[in-house]
């Protein structure tokens, strides 16, 4: 009910995180998990990275490992959808599944493979042809997922939508379609899905990163962002978020009201 | 709010026949949920979708009036949850009940002490809203002429209760112009009752034997062309009523649930007045729009009528106390006067300090509209030009012996113009309540 | 086809206060109360728990009290001797005893000290079984002085002192965190403030399980509905996961209701359709309770035995399962 944050920082394309994965080393993918659940994350994102050599047994290693020193949910971040199933067998709590695209093959694969486990999925607005540029066919992704949802009988509230932000200096005109989109996406049902974005992706190679993130993701929680993943080692970034969850009147307000906001 | 995207695909025939100009009955439902198509456009389309798309435009809640004339209930259209989310709109109605086994001197007894009862409190009356018959007899004839002795002694709402739809039709055609609730059609009668509903054109009662079965029973009668409903889950017991009219509120408002988008009656089963009051406190509380209830005993109606007062008040709107002078503690002619707003919150903070004063004095609450002490100042309504030709004619001349008038300290500006208006002599107090205390024992040696 | 009961998915719940010490727990109190708990709007137990039914506590004072003369019947013939008030007021059916430290007041003429309070607290221990929560005179040097007392008398006990405010919470939080008792925080009618106050109070280092928040909530007719939202909206908070609004409330129905002129007015004084005073009163403290129960009050503080015995009853009522 209040804004989900995913923290990114456990991704192989990381250099430190890589280095650990290839050598099997859990002190900083475990370091991580501790720093990003005091920053208050709610769920950690969980990616073997390019270089791992068997994914599967990566994804499982680095669940448990994580798992050692910290309860926070997880979310099983790869392409290599029996690298997922891996990681949700020894998941202790629910999990997130990131990610499905809105094509027929992985949904049929990634859909009851969340069920069976209770999981979310994060379903992203675009098919094999790539992502579309308007809000319009977004949502026509969207909507597709929606309906494959209710046929495998998951709750829209377990999907995860991500309308698929692009780097704003090289796709700037993708910015105010993915904000109509997650205007629209509050409309295709009634609970409503969820919606997340992979944040960091909107400033890649600009200058000042953490503005052009913190200012979008404001911009898109009052278009109706329930999450993203995120860096919530950025301390502006989460009262950013903070502040917005309540001025949006989501949480109520105190003097600390972005210190309580991260006990959650 | 109109149906999502994925209500509206449910309804189409998922042919993706591309008649309607749009390749695929997804694409179609979008279009129709964001208002870019209309239901015309497919040549397929069922009844059933089109009724519920038409009715998504419709209230969440129906308002339903019982009675007619000058004496009408309105009931229903409710459109939150939560009062602090907007406001409760229409107060529960309070009915009691009398059975048509008494005597008429019985009858002309209970009547007058149900018209009789009037509570007076802060200059408002609360009254009963209506009477109900129950036809505790089984005869028809009782049960007429009960209904008929009691229309004709008040011109209270009528509520009449029987299930026997005979004894409905005799006694509801003799005051079919009160348009008195006719409660209730159940699953044995309702073909019968919707029948006397529409023949005098009187809200009817749906009554279940649980949540599922009045749902059942209420597509019927709607199926049968009647929508002036109000609806009983038929469950007894405080909790589990609390449940179903929870469940009632929320699947009407929030689902949009048309089955249940009608205002609800519910009946206490405590026969004490005390308790019974209590029991009725829950259901004023969550959601019922109509409490039947058996005891018209004053010191637990006052209570309970004055807790309906308190939540139906509008949130959004200032409110303000009766404005005038309140003693506080027990005066005499030395006690201190001072003066504040009579917007409810600032009026109650201040008289809670000046409480704590321990030093009996008079509060004057000044009209100001229910605005608090800064904003009426500014709005030209907590001025030396309005207070002081009012304080100067006020009955606080006769009540003190002295002309020290004390005033919030953030309105020092004031003083002057209120001294020579007034003639009294002003001395500025605190500028927040919570200084009162300490003022007082400087300045008063309270 | 099955109507869908529409249940909301809550991810956070009421934080759990006990209250009280057994034997094996380091005291001497017959019995513990729970506060608090649950993951549901105030009796819906169709869509959470409900671990503990909302307490009753009565009120008592350590002087004789300037009540109104219907008292006198319940408790006239202990009101001028504490312990035996004490022992009544469990009699009645309290779940808690509630003490109120009124002859500490510094502007009494005799006024208690600080030693005068711990005395009667320990002997108030000493003769009854109920949990205790102890409230000071109100003003803000004497209440340190007189709290920091009964804290170390009363140790082990577990019981409640109250009551800090934003202005006055330190000494005791302190007192309470050295003798590892509870405490009640307290924000007039302002639930910002309230969490703001909670969280100062636990990061001076109270746990979250030992504090008890009072919206100090106005009685019926004068108010009550600005409390009823506030609490409402309090409740919601901690059901979604604000572990600041989480905390149980304490209603203060007794002290509230009897304030109102409704509630004292003699008969010959009383309003048309007011009625008798004797059962007016009780209704009216009752009312006030039932309306704050709704709003989801953990605890409510009762005066006159009767409107507790009816709040009771309609408790039981209340908590019969309500599941689909």
């Amino acid at each position: 009910m209040g804004f989900i944050m995913i923290g990114e920082r456990i991704n192989g394309m990381f250099k430190d995180i890589g280095e650990a994965v290839a050598k099997f080393d859990p002190k900083p993918i475990q370091d991580w998990a501790i720093k990003q659940t005091e920053k208050g994350a709610h769920y950690l994102d969980v990616n073997v990275g390019p270089t791992a050599e068997d994914r599967v047994k990566s994804m499982r290693w680095m669940c448990e490992v994580i798992q050692e020193v910290c309860d926070t949910p997880l979310c099983l971040d790869s392409t290599n959808y029996d690298a997922i199933e891996a990681g949700l067998e020894v998941c202790k709590k629910p999990a997130l599944i990131n990610s499905c695209p809105a094509e027929r093959p992985k949904i049929e694969r990634v859909f009851p493979m969340a069920k069976k486990y209770g999981a979310g999925i994060v379903a992203l607005t675009m098919d094999k042809s790539g992502i579309p540029k308007s809000a319009d066919m977004r949502v026509a992704f969207a909507m597709e997922l929606v309906a494959a949802a209710d046929e495998f009988g998951l709750s829209p509230e377990d999907l995860f939508i991500d309308p698929l932000i692009l780097p704003c200096n090289v796709a700037q005109d993708h910015a105010p379609e993915v904000l109509e989109t997650l205007r629209q996406i509050k409309n295709l049902s009634d609970p409503p899905p969820r919606t997340t974005l992979g944040l960091s992706n909107v400033s890649q190679n600009t200058l000042d990163r953490p503005l052009i993130n913190r200012i979008y993701c404001v911009m898109a929680i009052v278009a109706g962002l329930d999450s993203a993943i995120m860096d919530v080692d950025d301390d502006a970034l989460v009262d950013a978020i903070a502040t917005a969850d309540m001025l949006l009147n989501r949480a109520i307000y105190c003097d600390s009201y972005a210190k309580v906001f991260r006990q959650r | 709010m109109g149906l999502t995207g994925l209500e509206i695909f449910k309804q189409l025939p998922k042919t993706n026949c591309g008649e309607c100009g749009v390749p695929t009955c997804l694409a179609f439902a979008m279009a129709l949920a964001s208002g870019k198509a209309t239901l015309s456009q497919c040549p397929y389309v069922s009844d059933a979708a089109r009724e519920a798309l038409e009715s998504a435009t419709a209230p969440p809640m129906r308002l339903v009036k019982v009675g007619a004339g000058d004496n009408v209930l309105e009931i229903g259209d409710e459109q939150v949850i939560f009062r602090h989310d907007k406001t409760f709109f229409h107060p529960t109605g309070i009915f009691i009940e009398l059975d048509d086994t008494l005597s008429a001197d019985e009858i002309a007894a209970k009547v007058d002490e149900i018209s009789g009862f009037v509570v007076e409190r802060v200059g408002e009356q609360y009254v009963i809203d209506g009477v109900a018959v129950k036809n505790a007899s089984g005869n028809a004839d009782s049960f007429k002429k009960a209904v008929e002795a009691v229309a004709d002694r008040t011109n209270k709402v009528l509520a009449l209760l029987t299930e026997d739809p005979a004894a409905m039709e005799a006694a509801a055609s003799a005051v079919a112009d009160r348009k008195p609730l006719l409660y209730a059609a159940t699953a044995d009668n309702y073909e019968k009752m919707v029948e006397v509903a529409k023949k005098i054109g009187a809200p009817l009662a749906v009554r279940g034997n649980d949540l599922n079965s009045l749902a059942e029973l209420v597509d019927k009668v709607v199926g049968l062309g009647y929508k002036e409903l109000v609806l009983d889950s038929g469950e007894r017991q405080t909790s589990k009523v609390l449940a179903d009219l929870t469940q009632m509120r929320r699947l009407s408002i929030k689902k949009r649930f048309r089955t249940f988008g009608y205002p609800t009656i519910a009946f206490t089963t405590e026969e004490d007045a005390v308790g019974e009051a209590l029991q009725a406190q829950v259901y004023v509380s969550k959601f019922a729009s109509i409490v039947v209830m058996k005891n018209a005993s004053e010191p637990a109606l006052l209570t309970l009528l004055t807790w309906r007062r308190n939540i139906y008040t509008d949130p959004q709107k200032p409110i303000a106390v009766q404005p005038g002078v309140y003693a506080i503690g027990d005066v005499t002619p030395d006690s201190p006067v001072y003066i504040t707003t009579n917007f409810s919150l600032t009026y109650y903070t201040v008289a809670t300090e000046v409480e704590a004063t321990r030093l009996p004095s008079y509060l004057i609450a000044f009209d100001t509209d229910g605005l608090s002490v800064m904003t009426a100042w500014a709005g030209g309504k907590f001025v030396g030009e309005e207070i002081g030709p009012w304080l100067k004619d006020s009955d606080i001349n006769e009540k003190v012996s002295h002309k020290k008038l004390i005033i919030p300290g953030g309105v020092a500006a004031i003083k002057g113009k209120l001294e020579d208006l007034s003639g009294w002599e002003v001395i500025v107090g605190p500028r927040e309540a919570s200084g009162i205390t300490s003022f007082a024992k400087l300045r008063l040696g309270a | 086809m099955p109507v869908e009961i529409l249940k909301e998915k809550f991810t956070g719940k009421v934080q759990e206060v006990v209250l009280g010490a057994t034997k094996e727990e380091g005291g001497t109190r017959a019995y513990t109360v729970k506060l608090g708990g649950s993951s549901t709007l105030p009796f819906l137990q169709f869509e959470g728990e409900i671990p503990n039914r909302p307490v009753i506590a009565l009120e008592i004072w350590d002087i004789k009290p300037d009540w109104h003369e219907c008292f006198v019947p319940c408790y006239g013939d202990v009101w001028e001797d504490p312990v035996a008030w004490a022992k009544k007021a469990e009699e009645y059916g309290a779940d808690i005893i509630y003490l109120r430290l009124r002859g500490a007041d510094p502007e009494l003429e005799n006024s208690k000290t600080a030693d005068d309070c711990a005395k009667l607290v320990k002997a108030v221990l000493e003769n009854t079984g109920a949990p205790l929560i102890v409230e000071g005179p109100g003003f803000p040097d004497k209440d340190n002085e007189v709290l920091q007392a009964v804290a170390e008398a009363a140790a082990g006990e577990n019981i409640a002192l109250g009551v800090a405010e934003k202005d006055n919470y330190r000494s005791i939080a302190a007192a309470c965190m050295m003798a590892k008792h509870c405490i009640i925080a307290r924000s007039p009618l302002d639930i910002n403030i309230l969490k703001q106050l909670n969280l100062m109070v636990t990061e001076m280092g109270v746990p979250i399980e030992k504090i008890i928040n009072d919206p100090l909530t106005g009685g019926l007719g004068y108010g009550i509905e600005y409390a009823y939202s506030v609490m409402e909206r309090a409740r919601w908070g901690a059901l979604i996961g604000d572990k600041m609004m989480s905390l149980p409330l304490i209603c203060l129905a007794g002290p509230e209701a009897w304030r109102a002129k409704e509630a004292n007015a003699p008969n010959e004084e009383a309003g048309p359709g007011w009625g008798d005073q004797k059962v007016r009163g009780v209704m009216w403290e009752a009312m006030t309770a039932a309306a704050l129960l709704q709003a989801g009050g953990d605890l409510v503080l009762m005066r006159h035995p009767e409107a507790a015995k009816l709040v009771k009853k309609q408790l039981e009522d209340l908590m019969v399962p309500n599941t689909y």
